[in-house]
């Protein structure tokens, strides 16, 4: 056996140590992201969820205007999706550009005005025009006026417009946005009501317990729907778009805690007669000081997890809830309001790049339960084992 | 038997108090909604060209008994709801039963034909993915079952109808033909009603089998690696037979007591698939109750009448459950 051989082992002996080592003392959060990275279809999901939060965290920068009535193009109402392009019969470009339309009306039209196209006047693509003025996040001294693009004469409609002639593309970015908000806020309620009631009810378990298990159950019988109905029927016409939206998120979380609050007591019941909580008691820490610095740090990636899980559910609910009219209402956009606009015939024959946002809502919920599916099998400390 | 009698007469008591309990919520919700009876039933006379003054509104309030404590006033619609009466409808001045008729009961079959068909496919195809170990299927499997939570109920009644409207110029709203709308049942009417209800039914069973292919996956695959089956395995036990008399046994408990809660989730999709199809059952009333003329009376039966029939399904499936299962039996029975 040569030397560089016999070295060679001892660093693979100290590679593998290192790595056993690694393993041992590895967060349960690292383990979880080490085993979350293993799933191909959860990764893939993961990628398509950060570019939907980024699309809808920036939405104001990315799209090329406002998406209220005060972004209108009146001359392009219904207009079909603007696809740039590099080259046409006329010959190449090496800037993207779109066509110039121009609204007609005569007895070949059926006296109905219709866009037509003019090959011959080409709008070139610009980037970072100045446009409306915007915020983030509402601060006010991030007021911006700059866009990622534009067209140097007129508006570009990559999605095409709507009825009132509301660019399809900015309208669904910020919609993206806010149904994200709507969740986050809902999700967080439900969250802390989870806590409280499901921490409370599992760490004291017996009498405490049963109470709290037979409210749960109860509020889990009512249908949800009718719910949010009710509750929103109470929401007064005068209300502004934006008392409207907090409101609806407060009753979702509201009405979102019991799974939740199930889940945390189940960990905490399975928890509390472990050791170390015995020789927390025994040093004498309160309970409260037990279930925060001892209980849930033993199970804070479930929760995350959950979170994750349930927040498909909220997005879903306000769906539902703005379709049938009772939700977020038009200057706000959210994708239940953008489905509203799908639900007539005229649509599905003539314009049917309104379903776009269809197609944005449908691929949010699915990256959405595809990484909570992820995170699930990754923070089940079990899965390896079985396989 | 005594101590079963004993276990379904707490369990039953507990159902009721549940009931009680949801009963509040809901009467309460109903009292959120501005505006109450009196104030309506007047301001439609109003529009009538009659001069309403406050004193009118009191006096019909007092007619009607709103001006009595909130706790009496629940105490008496409670009771009533229990012997199946629910006073008039707010708006529309008529009975609440008269209003409803055999519309919940239709609405009730739609929700459980579609729960009974979802679990029927749910069981079968649940148990094949988790014990036929081919990705290719687990992933179709999952896929597909995401796709029913992703694509909402109300998108799918649209496309599809939309679809065959454009199609077949053929319209697949409603629960019944116009000729048959108001007649009374005969075997052409329920032809007719056959007809029509299997677009609703497979609407909501889609998200419901969804739902239930997953809960079954999730349960199943829990169960398999458990060292039980390991050990039948160990004593010859394979194939079919394993697998039904071992983890499938195991994992049918939390299904079965769970589908109280599936039929909730039923009901939830009813009003808007209801909306869509303009379905004239109690998803459509509810809707008209709270999106549109508030009648807080006709809301507040329905619903009540909704989570009484989920608290119902719940305290069967309890019963149920300790009748198949001889671990449920044993505790109950004290060994």
């Amino acid at each position: 056996m040569t030397d560089a051989a016999h070295q060679g082992q001892e660093t693979d002996a100290n590679v593998d140590q290192k790595l056993k080592e690694a393993y041992f003392t590895a967060s349960q959060g690292q383990l979880i992201w080490a085993r979350f990275r293993r799933v191909r279809s959860a990764m893939i999901a993961a990628y398509v969820l950060v570019f939907l939060i980024v699309c809808g965290l920036f939405a104001p920068f990315l799209s090329p205007y406002d998406p209220t009535i005060a972004g209108r193009n009146k001359d392009y109402t219904n207009g079909a999706p603007q696809i740039p392009k590099f080259c046409d019969e006329n010959g190449c470009s090496w800037r993207p550009f779109i066509y110039t339309y121009e609204r007609t009306r005569s007895i070949k039209t059926n006296f109905r005005w219709v866009s037509e196209e003019n090959r011959d006047k080409r709008r070139y693509l610009t980037f970072f025009p100045k446009g409306a003025d915007y915020t983030f996040f509402r601060i006010p001294f991030l007021r911006f006026d700059r866009h990622l693009f534009g067209v140097d004469e007129g508006k570009i409609h990559l999605f095409g417009t709507d009825s009132g002639g509301k660019d399809i593309f900015s309208r669904t970015l910020h919609a993206i946005n806010t149904s994200l908000a709507v969740g986050t806020i809902g999700v967080l309620i439900a969250f802390v009501l989870a806590l409280i009631i499901g921490g409370v009810s599992g760490y004291f378990g017996g009498f405490i317990d049963s109470a709290a298990q037979m409210v749960t159950d109860a509020i889990r019988t009512v249908p949800a729907i009718p719910l949010f109905m009710a509750l929103a029927a109470f929401v007064p016409d005068e209300w502004s778009s934006e008392t409207r939206f907090f409101f609806i998120s407060i009753i979702l979380g509201f009405i979102g805690w019991p799974t939740l609050a199930r889940r945390v007591r189940t960990h905490l019941l399975s928890e509390r007669n472990q050791e170390y909580v015995l020789a927390a008691q025994l040093c004498g820490a309160s309970s409260s000081h037990i279930i925060r610095r001892h209980l849930l740090p033993s199970f804070t990636s479930y929760i995350i997890v959950d979170l994750v899980i349930s927040f498909p559910y909220m997005v879903l609910s306000e769906t539902a809830l703005s379709f049938i009219g009772l939700g977020l209402k038009d200057p706000v956009n959210s994708l239940g309001v953008m489905l509203q606009n799908v639900t007539n015939a005229d649509v599905l024959l003539n314009y049917q790049w309104y379903f776009i946002p269809v197609i944005f809502f449908i691929t949010l919920v699915l990256a959405f339960v595809f990484v909570g599916d992820g995170l699930r099998d990754a923070a089940d400390p079990y899965s390896d084992i079985q396989k | 038997m005594l101590q079963f009698a004993r276990f379904t007469l707490v369990r039953a008591v507990m159902a009721f108090v549940t009931l009680l309990f949801v009963s509040l919520i809901v009467f309460s919700l109903m009292e959120l909604v501005p505006g109450d009876c009196a104030e309506r039933y007047l301001a439609f006379k109003n529009t009538q060209g009659l001069q309403i003054t406050t004193e009118d509104i009191d006096a019909e309030r007092a007619r009607l008994g709103l001006d009595r404590p909130f706790i009496v006033r629940w105490t008496t619609w409670i009771t009533n709801a229990f012997s199946g009466e629910f006073g008039d409808s707010c708006i529309l001045r008529v009975n609440i039963n008269h209003l409803l008729g055999d519309k919940f009961l239709i609405s009730l079959g739609i929700c459980m034909t579609s729960l009974v068909l979802a679990y029927l496919i749910a069981v079968p195809v649940g148990i094949i993915s988790v014990t036929a170990n081919s990705p290719i299927l687990n992933n179709t499997l999952r896929f597909v079952s995401y796709l029913g939570l992703a694509l909402p109920n109300f998108l799918l009644a649209l496309l599809i109808m939309l679809f065959f409207t454009v199609q077949f110029g053929e319209s697949l709203t409603g629960l019944f033909s116009s000729e048959f709308r108001d007649a009374d049942w005969s075997y052409e009417r329920v032809l007719d009603f056959l007809g029509h209800v299997w677009l609703p039914i497979f609407i909501l069973g889609w998200s419901a089998t969804a739902f239930a292919i997953q809960t079954v996956r999730a349960l199943m695959s829990d169960e398999i690696g458990k060292l039980y089956v390991t050990a039948a395995a160990a004593r010859g036990v394979t194939g079919r037979r394993l697998i039904m008399r071992y983890p499938a046994r195991h994992a049918l408990g939390p299904i079965v007591n769970s589908l109280g809660f599936d039929l909730n989730r039923i009901f939830n999709e009813l009003p808007i698939v209801a909306l869509i199809l303009t379905l004239t059952e109690t998803g459509a009333l509810l809707i008209e109750a709270l999106a549109r003329s508030n009648d807080q009376q006709l809301a507040g039966a329905i619903i009540f009448l909704l989570t009484a029939s989920i608290v119902a399904l719940n305290f069967l499936t309890d019963i149920l459950l300790a009748v198949v299962d001889p671990r449920v039996r044993r505790s109950i029975l004290g060994n």
